[in-house]
Order: structure tokens, then sequence, then C-alpha cells
């Protein structure tokens, strides 16, 4: 067929026409035999289909006797109409029936529609031939020879075009006579409707951003078969995703993705579920439990971008169940990560100490355990009200502060010096503080655990980063409560080896070892140590790392001098004037390096971004990111820090790896560094646009694309190459 | 190297398996969210002006999808209830972008300059007409009709998404009662208020995207 001839112009004066000769057709009934005038105007052909009103009266029009119209479509190749639910695009084809008075038409009963793509577009209907039928009701006490039947339907058939259709329909019925002519079609129409069973069994829980349908009681048959889930209600589901479906034992169940335009909210909803190969589809009532999302709260928040990285890659927001999963097992790793393994160490040592105490070791297990807990709920408390305070701030910000920074390298430093005997705590605390530590040792392990808190913070583990940008959106209360279980999943560990003494058994028994096993663990807090002057360097230049090493050597001299164990009364008293005073001096000298980073932003030019000769990274800016994306161009976003290991470690591995850098280079996508070593307003709030709080982000945004695709914050080479290759 | 990223990295090596199978590769593009940033596009108009959805910022802005050949369309230009609507939003300030997603190949394409005849003949107020050949602005929006309508606001979020009005047919002689959604929208968003009926079911004809 020439695809002109299918033109949407042709069609509405040929449909008037044709109404027309329907019209005359019918005034001419009067005249014409009856058979003659039915086998006419009860068929309606356009250029696309031939449509006709059929009628099943087994036993005539009688009270009590079945009798069923339908209306018979038979499509051209390639062209398809609609069901009740017509998918993303298309309507519904709608019948109005014109019956004497008692006479009552019910619904259409629709057979199985197939799912129709069409490009990015899922559409759910028919093709080929279709018989809509519809039961009619005939009144008790019916005595006529005839039932006249006038039908008005309007169907929208479509290819690549699309074309409103309709047509005015008209039947006369013999009463006393069986009318069967197309009984083999109203027979195929009726297999094909879905059925209800009474075993089938289906309920539905809004969560995730999704409808968690299960279904049970479905046909053995069916078992371990994919099934196609059609609901019978438009503008609910996102039609054109693929949910994330299971069969375990007789159920099957699904996370069917919500429309991020949603129209409706139903209570309940009717569904079918068919599996290839089956005429007829099985109706399933849903009933749903769990709250809609409304359209732009912050529980929907978390939609476009999560659907690019979420487990099952479903799109949704995370609940607050999950979320405070999520955030446990993100507390779990935390353990692991570099920043906060060296204190943890420290805590091993506790554990070998105390090996034999099982009640000591316990409660310093739940001292450690409320040191982390109220840490992270202090942090939250900060973050939540700074957030109310309209600070552009986000996770990890304590190491955005040089002073922090620096404070933090000081209290390293003394920490490494204790551990390798310069000197001891007890001597340089005042003397009742250091008692406190001493007898009790709970205090010392909860002050543990708030240290391994301040560390571990801005390491954003994998699974964290969606919980924290969660928070970041949700009420104060229930952002406190994920807060909580990053705490518990940060301490569940060395709580559970207190907990149980075979746990802590494992560990070595203790003896002269543990001396040296302490002097060992200076050197990891040397190591941070150097890490964190690495990370004020690029913070505040090469003077602010000279004025922080002065101020460490000023400090660890103070130390020695107060609390060398080796030294006498005499000496004491003059080495410790003398280091107090040069502390003072350098501190006096140093610190207004470490307070105003903004004032030196312009000394500070060598930020993490890269911008060197012969690199292909170029600073971020969203203005640069819409050139490029306006060019065509794929970019690819590097959310990083000089304090972030996670970022330096991926930097230094995938990020510079020739072969991920010539696929970049190949398919011209543009490198870009968004350096959150200090605050910057625009990279927080791109940060936040991603649901995220905190970095390591890495982001491919493609042109035309809704959302940038998030990587893994732990990259791998192949990672970015599929990315890469979905562009 | 610091020796803390030399520790990191075997510890990440050994977790990085684990992690990546949590944290997923899925690559779900999901369509734009009523409540969420309208995603930022640039497209070119039927003059070859670029025409960047950053450059309204600050305006409230109507995405419009259209295709002259679709009946839909037909019926709501036909009888000027399009362009009346287009006006009333012009006029209030507001930037009103009709876009064309209909691929080339499609039997009803318009090249750019019949499509700005089209739009002249019919004395449509858009701002402009964006030609989205490649279907890039339409997938991004999950536009699947025209028409098809979306709302954003000065802030640049997706406020409305959805059919014009609430009568879903082909017949010019439905537009008079039906409730225009979009004016309905409008009339909320410029008083400052949220959208009441933010996401409607879009009807007309399915949008001819290119093969990407």
């Amino acid at each position: 067929m020439p695809a002109s001839s299918a033109s949407p112009t042709s069609a509405r004066p040929a449909r008037a026409w044709r109404a027309a000769v329907a019209r005359v057709l019918l005034a001419a009934a009067a005249v014409i035999p009856a058979v003659l005038h039915a086998a006419d105007s009860a068929v309606v052909r356009t250029d696309q289909a031939r449509a006709e009103l059929v009628v099943h009266a087994p036993q005539g029009v009688a009270a009590g006797s079945p009798l069923w119209l339908g209306l018979k479509i038979e499509h051209r190749p390639e062209w398809h109409t609609y069901w009740k639910n017509p998918g993303d695009s298309g309507l519904p084809t709608t019948l109005a029936f014109e019956l004497p008075p008692g006479f009552v038409a019910g619904e259409i009963a629709w057979p199985t529609p197939r799912p129709l793509p069409v490009g990015p577009l899922v559409n759910f209907g028919y093709e080929g031939t279709l018989l809509l039928p519809v039961a009619v009701t005939v009144p008790a006490g019916f005595d006529g020879d005839a039932l006249d039947v006038k039908l008005r339907a309007d169907w929208l058939i479509c290819k690549d075009v699309c074309i409103p259709e309709g047509g005015d329909f008209a039947l006369r019925i013999p009463a006393r006579a069986a009318t069967t002519a197309h009984a083999a079609l109203f027979d195929g129409a009726r297999a094909a409707v879905p059925r209800r069973l009474d075993e089938v069994r289906g309920q539905a829980t809004l969560a995730g951003g999704a409808l968690q349908v299960s279904i049970s009681g479905l046909p053995a048959s069916w078992r371990g078969r994919p099934l196609q889930f059609l609901p019978e209600l438009a503008g609910v589901i996102d039609n054109a995703a693929k949910p994330a479906a299971r069969w375990q034992d007789a159920t099957w169940s699904a996370a069917v993705p919500l429309s991020p335009q949603r129209s409706e909210s139903p209570q309940s909803l009717q569904v079918v579920v068919v599996t290839a190969g089956e005429a007829a589809g099985i109706q399933v009532p849903l009933t749903i439990a769990g709250n809609w999302p409304s359209p732009g709260a912050g529980t929907t928040a978390a939609a476009p971008v999560e659907a690019a990285r979420g487990p099952t890659g479903s799109s949704g927001d995370l609940g607050l169940a999950a979320a405070m999963a999520l955030a446990f097992a993100g507390g779990l790793l935390l353990n692991l990560m570099p920043c906060v393994f060296p204190v943890l160490s420290l805590k091993v040592l506790g554990f070998a100490a105390h090996a034999q105490q099982r009640r000591t070791l316990l409660l310093g297990g739940l001292a450690y355990t409320a040191g982390v807990v109220v840490s992270f709920v202090a942090l939250a408390a900060v973050l939540i009200a700074l957030r109310a305070g309209g600070e552009q701030l986000g996770w990890g910000f304590q190491l955005q502060s040089p002073a922090f920074v620096a404070g933090l390298a000081a209290l390293f430093t003394l920490i490494g010096l204790n551990l390798a005997g310069v000197f001891e705590v007890g001597s340089v605390l005042p003397g009742n503080l250091a008692a406190l530590r001493a007898r009790h040792p709970m205090v010392d392990s909860a002050l543990t655990g708030v240290l391994a808190v301040a560390v571990a913070s801005p390491c954003t583990a994998p699974f964290m980063g969606a919980s924290l940008g969660l928070a970041a959106t949700l009420p104060p209360v229930q952002a406190l409560a994920v807060f909580v279980a990053l705490g518990l999943g940060m301490a569940a560990p060395y709580l559970v080896a207190s907990a149980w003494p075979a746990v802590a058994r494992l560990l070595p028994r203790p003896g002269p070892w543990m001396a040296h096993f302490k002097v060992l663990m200076a050197f990891p807090m040397f190591a941070t140590v150097v890490w964190l002057v690495w990370v004020l360097g690029q913070q505040v230049g090469i003077d602010g790392v000279a004025a922080l090493l002065g101020s460490l050597l000023a400090l660890a001299l103070a130390a020695w001098a107060l609390g060398s164990p080796s030294l006498g009364r005499g000496a004491r008293w003059v080495l410790s004037s003398t280091a107090l005073a040069c502390l003072a001096a350098t501190l006096a000298w140093a610190l207004p390096s470490f307070v105003d980073p903004a004032a030196r932003a312009g000394g500070a030019a060598a930020r993490d971004t890269g911008a060197r000769a012969g690199e292909p990274w170029e600073a971020w800016s969203a203005s640069r990111v819409e050139q490029a994306l306006g060019e065509g161009r794929a970019v690819f976003v590097d959310f990083t820090a000089a304090w972030c290991v996670t970022c330096q470690f991926n930097k230094r591995t995938v990020l510079a790896d020739p072969a991920v850098l010539a696929e970049f280079q190949s398919r011209r996508v543009l490198l870009l560094r968004a350096d959150w070593t200090r605050r910057d307003p625009a990279i927080t709030a791109e940060l936040a646009r991603l649901q995220r709080n905190g970095v390591p982000v890495y982001a491919l945004y493609a042109p035309g694309a809704v959302a940038p695709r998030l990587l893994g914050e732990i990259l791998s080479a192949r990672e970015v190459r599929d990315a890469l290759g979905a562009l | 190297m610091t020796p803390a990223s030399f520790r990191f990295s075997f510890i990440a090596r050994s977790l990085a398996a684990a992690a990546l199978l949590a944290v997923g590769t899925g690559a779900a593009q999901a369509a734009a969210a009523i409540g969420q940033p309208a995603p930022a596009f640039t497209g070119v108009d039927t003059a070859g002006q670029r025409v960047s959805l950053a450059d309204h910022r600050g305006k409230t802005v109507v995405l419009e999808w259209i295709n002259p050949g679709c009946p839909y369309v037909r019926k709501h230009y036909g009888a000027a209830n399009m362009q009346a609507t287009q006006k009333a939003a012009v006029d209030k300030g507001v930037v009103w972008l009709s876009i064309n997603s209909t691929a080339t190949d499609a039997t009803d394409y318009l090249p750019p300059e019949r499509m700005a005849a089209w739009m002249k003949e019919q004395k449509a107020a858009a701002t402009a007409t964006v030609m989205d050949v490649d279907g890039r602005i339409g997938r991004a929006y999950g536009a699947r009709t025209t028409p098809h309508l979306y709302v954003i606001d000065s802030k640049g979020t997706l406020v409305y998404a959805g059919a014009i009005d609430n009568r879903p047919t082909a017949r010019a002689a439905d537009i008079a009662g039906a409730t225009n959604h979009v004016q309905a929208a409008l009339a909320e968003v410029l008083a400052g208020r949220s959208v009441s009926v933010p996401a409607t079911q879009p009807y007309g004809c399915t949008i001819k995207y290119s093969a990407m």
C-alpha cells in the first residue's frame, strides 16, 4: 500500500463520505429488504481496515438466551488498534451501542492483547483479525420479530502514522431464528479473553519506585516461563521497562517499575499475565499495599538516578528499611577503609589485653558502639542543621577544612608517637583525665569509636552514597535513623567480637609481641599523617605543608618533653618550657595558613583537576558539560577530592589506564574532573542533583539522555568500557 | 601513590568484585520524572538557531510535542485551541517550545522550512519550533504522543506531563467543554501554587522516533 494513501489528510474526507453513505443506506432501509440492509450498513471500510458489526445469537433473541454483539476489525498488514490500556500511546477502541429500551450492552470482553514496541515506546493492542465481543442482556418479555442495533465505534489505527477512524453501524437481527454465521469468530475471541482462576492470588507492594508483584496459583505449565505483565489501567507502570522477575516454586514475583510520569494511583489494579504461546492470559486482581510516591516528594526524588544503579537495575527510591540496610552494610565496609583501619587496630590491641575479662570486653564493645553511633548522629545532626541553614555543604565537609585536616594530622602524629613509645599518655594528660581513662576503659572505648567515625566519614564506601543521598532528602528523624544504622554497621564487627569471646579468643595471646605490635602500629598512623599532609598541600599549597610539618615537629618535641618516661624532673621542666614556647611560636606562625582557604585559592593552583600538560582532563563546570552535550559529545565527569582515597585509587588505576583513555578518545568523550577537595558550591549542587553527598561519583552524560549514568564507586576498566559501549 | 592508597588498593581489589555485584551496572534510562529537574537539552529550531532549555532558566517553559501530520494535532490546531493556549501562555511571559521528534524517514516528516511554514500558516504563537529529528529530546522526556505537553517551572522542575485536555478524541467538537490541563497547570504555576493535576495520560499519534 502506498504510504500516501494512508496519510491522515485523506482519511478525514473519506470517513465523512463513508458516514454519508451509511446514512443514505439507513434512510433507504425502509424500502430495502432487511437482509440486504444488514449486510451493507454493518460494514465500514477504510484504507487501513475493514470493520463489521457482527452478532452471535445461537438461540435467537430471547430473554435468558445468550446474545453477543461484536465489532470485527480486519487490520491491513502492519496496522494495529489498541487494548483497553493502549500502553504508551494509542487509544482504546470505543463502542457505543444504541439498543431498544430494556436491552443492556455490557463491557467489551477484550481479548488478550500483545505488546507492540514502537521505537522506545511499547503499546498494547491487536493486529490481524480482531473481534471485540459485547454481551447483551435481553429484557424479559421481549417478543419482537427482530432486534435493531446501532453502533457508533471509534478506533485509532496506527502503523508509523496514526489515523483516528470510526463508523456508524446498523444491524437488524432476526429474533426467532438462530444467527450463528460468526460462531467460530466469537468462539475464538472467547478463547482469547483472559481467564479468571479462583486459585490465582496476587498482591502488590509499593517499594523502591516499583510495584513488587507476587502472583501464585498460576498453571503449573507456566512455571519457569517468562510472563508478560499487562495492567488493565494505563498510566501506572513504565511500559517499556523490563521488570526484574523470577519464579520461586509456584510463585511468580516481579518488580515492575512505575512510570516516572504516572497519572494513576489506584488502590487495586487488575492485571493480565500471559506467557508466549497462550491465546488467553490470566486476569489477576492485585490489591496494592503501601503508599504511592507523590510526584516530586522526597521519596521519589531518588528515582531517576537510582534507576541507573539500583541492585536490580530497577528504577526507584530507597525505602527507609532498604536505606537503613544499605547504611548498615556501608558501615560494615567502613571498617575496611584505610582511614579507619589504623584506629581499629588500636581496638585490636585492646581486645588482646582484655581477652580474659569477658564483661570488660563486652562493655568495651558496647561503649565503642555507643561512641560510633553517637558520633554519626552528631554528624548527621550537624549536617541537617547546616542543611536547614542553607549552607552548601556535603558529606565529607570536615576534610574540606584545612584546619580540620591539620588538627587530624596532629592527632595522628600524637597517636603515632605514643604507640612508638616517645611519650606515655598517662603523663601528658591532666591527672584526673588520665585517671578517668585508666579507670574507665569504657570511656576509652567510646572515644575510640568517636575517633573512628571522625576519620571514616569522608570515605564513602560503596552502598553509602545512596543512603547518604537519601538521608539528605529525608525528614530529620528518618535521616538520623539511617545514620544510626550506619553507625551500628560500623561497630558491629567489634561488638560481635567483644560479645563472643570465642571470636575474641581467636586473637593471639598477650605477650612481648604486643609491644612490638604497638610500635608497628605507629607506622600506619604516620602513613595517615603523610596522606593528611598531602591533602592539606592540595588545599593550601606548599607553604601550608611547611607550616603543618613545622607544627607537627614542635608538637612532637612538646609531647616528648612532657611525656617521656625517661626524663628526670629538672630536665623535663627545662625542656617542657622550651618545647611549649617553640610550639606556641610555631602555631602562631602556622595557624593562619589553615584558617582561610578561600583567600589562598589563587595561590593553590595545583588542584586535583589534573589539568596539566599532556593530561586529557579539563576542569569541570556545568556549562562545559552542557556545551559538549550540545555538540553531541558525551561527557565523563570524575567527582573527586584529594582527601578521598577511593577517588585517588580509581584516578591512578582505571582512569589512568591507557586502554580506557584511548576508548574515551575514540568516542570523543570529554573528560572533566570536578575537584571537591575544598568547598565548591557548584559541585555540591551538582552532587545533590545526582542524589549524592560525597565523592567519588563517576557520571557519564550521554547527549540526549535524561540522567547521567553513574558508575560504581570502585571503578573497573570493564565497567567504564561497558558504559561507553552503551552510548 | 601514598601508603594509604597502597593499602587501599589491595583491600579495594578484594572488595571490588562483591561491591560491583551489589552496586550493579544497570543502565535503565528513566524518562523525565514529575517533580524532578527537567532534563537539559539543546536543539535546533526550524531556522537553524540553537535552542537550549538552559537559555530560559528562570522562566516557566512549556514543551509541546507536535507533528502536523497527526490528526490529533490537527484537531487542536484546526480549532485554534493550541494557538490560543500558546498565546495566553506567551502573553504571561511563558516560553513555549514546540518540538517535532518525527524521524526523517517517517512518512509524515516535514523538513524545517515546511514545518516553519505550517506553523506560520496556523498562526502558532510558539516561542520556537525545535526539530528533534534524532529524537534525543523526545526520548529524554519520554514523549510518547503528539500532542504531548510538559510544563517546567521557573526553577527548572518538571511540574506537568500529559495531555492537553481531558477529551482523548480526534473530534474538534470535543474541545468545547474540555478541561485544558496545560492552562490549569500554568495558572497554578504562575500563581506560585503546586500543580494539582501533575500527570495525565497523553493521547494522540505515536511519535515515530528515529532508530537509534
